[in-house]
């Protein structure tokens, strides 16, 4: 079963948690695997991502209904308007104030609608026909999503960057 | 304000340009000086990405577990199953395309399409943008074939329906593919024609139970809708209303005949 890396790093960058991707990259791979007889083309790797996203769409919804919080109802985070990031908590000690820090943490503080597109294209460099493929959106809409993801990092970074005399542009 | 080809500027530093496309970008980026400045941008963003991301794989017990529970699962003789896999069939399959197809209009005024208001049927837009895209990007077919043979059962296990395919080069239409975009949150299958210089695309997909207009024209592109059996076909070209209806009625003998 190739394309094992993959599938972890994007179930990291998904879940933003070293537990979770193991979880998910775990169950990810077992149901592609025992899908793999379907699947008769050769985009293997674009298949077996969509698992993986489907798989942590599937244990998110589980952890929501799980944690039985009372929201303020429920927001249709997919209308464009919700987008609302949860960044990590800036005072954390382990957040290292180095470049790759920087860039990790701030494509982590990205809303998940811009950050799959854009870890599928700059990390795991595929097409936008892939791309498309695998969060199940038009190809129009990976566009102007991966342009939005790409133009909202640049703009956080170049805060970043002027705040810290140190970061290298 | 953003030039309104910053899109087409991001697909060309994508690579997803055709030569011709890509040399029209250049040639624009040239007189553009917002477009340029948007290019050095994604190339300086790229470059610190692949420079300063850590790319973590899988760890070697994570490894370890998922070869040992496969091992398992390879003694109950897992590859004979011929039933889909299971996420397939599952809610949030269908749940995750609503939201992403309520996004097409978003998508489509933001892309760089010329869009005239006055038709907003979402199918037609999602078209559009799918048949637009097929000729911008390399992407026009995802099975490249003259053979009917071949592109059919492609489609088995590409798309939800299974439309059909012929090859028509003595008429002029000459089969070169098949492809699969997203419409109405199928997979529908789309099989690619050239006319001549031009490129046909016919999409199909199930039927759903409202109407669909005869024919429209949008942004210079025409449509042509029909039904056969139980799935909704539409036939896209900048060709002439003549030259597409000549291969929508092929395609309606076609279907006429395989019926009865």
């Amino acid at each position: 079963m190739p394309h094992l890396d993959s599938a972890y790093r994007f179930a990291r960058w998904l879940t933003r948690s070293a537990d979770d991707a193991d979880d998910v990259a775990q169950e990810a791979i077992l149901r592609a695997y025992r899908g793999f007889d379907a699947l008769r083309g050769s985009d293997v790797k674009a298949w077996l991502l969509t698992i993986v996203r489907n798989c942590h769409s599937t244990a998110l919804k589980q952890q929501q209904r799980r944690a039985q919080v009372p929201l303020p109802e429920e927001h249709d985070t997919q209308d464009g308007h919700a987008f609302i990031a949860s960044t990590p908590d800036p005072e954390s000690a382990s957040i290292r104030r180095d470049e790759e820090q920087t860039l990790e943490r701030l494509i982590a503080g990205l809303p998940d609608d811009y950050r799959e597109v854009l870890i599928l294209r700059e990390i795991e460099d595929m097409r936008y026909r892939e791309i498309a493929a695998v969060t199940n959106l038009p190809m129009g809409t990976v566009m102007s999503r991966l342009a939005r993801a790409r133009s909202v990092l640049k703009e956080h970074w170049l805060l970043q960057a002027n705040g810290e005399p140190h970061a290298v542009l | 304000m953003q030039c309104s080809d910053s899109l087409r500027v991001q697909a060309y530093f994508d690579g997803e340009a055709d030569a011709v496309t890509a040399a029209d970008i250049e040639r624009h980026m040239e007189r553009c000086t917002e477009c340029r400045t948007l290019h050095r941008g994604l190339e300086q963003l790229r470059t610190a990405l692949r420079r300063d991301l850590s790319h973590p794989p899988i760890p070697p017990a994570l490894r370890a577990r998922v070869m040992r529970a496969l091992d398992e699962e390879g003694s109950i003789d897992a590859p004979q199953r011929r039933a889909r896999p299971t996420w397939r069939t599952r809610p949030f399959w269908m749940g995750a395309t609503s939201g992403g197809l309520g996004m097409a209009a978003v998508a489509a005024t933001l892309a760089f399409l010329l869009l005239s208001p006055q038709l907003s049927t979402p199918v037609v837009d999602e078209m559009l943008n799918a048949h637009v895209n097929s000729l911008l990007s390399t992407h026009l077919i995802d099975v490249v074939s003259t053979d009917k043979h071949t592109v059919k059962p492609w489609f088995a296990g590409h798309s939800d329906v299974s439309p059909l395919v012929a090859d028509f080069e003595p008429q002029g239409y000459k089969l070169v593919g098949g492809r699969v975009d997203y419409l109405e949150h199928q997979r529908a299958a789309v099989v690619v024609y050239r006319h001549g210089a031009h490129v046909i695309n016919v999409f199909g997909w199930a039927a759903a139970q409202r109407s669909l207009p005869g024919k429209l024209t949008r942004n210079g592109y025409h449509f042509v809708f029909w039904k056969a059996g139980d799935l909704q076909y539409c036939a896209v070209s900048d060709t002439g209303w003549d030259e597409l209806l000549g291969l929508v009625r092929l395609l309606q003998d076609l279907g006429g005949r395989d019926a009865g």
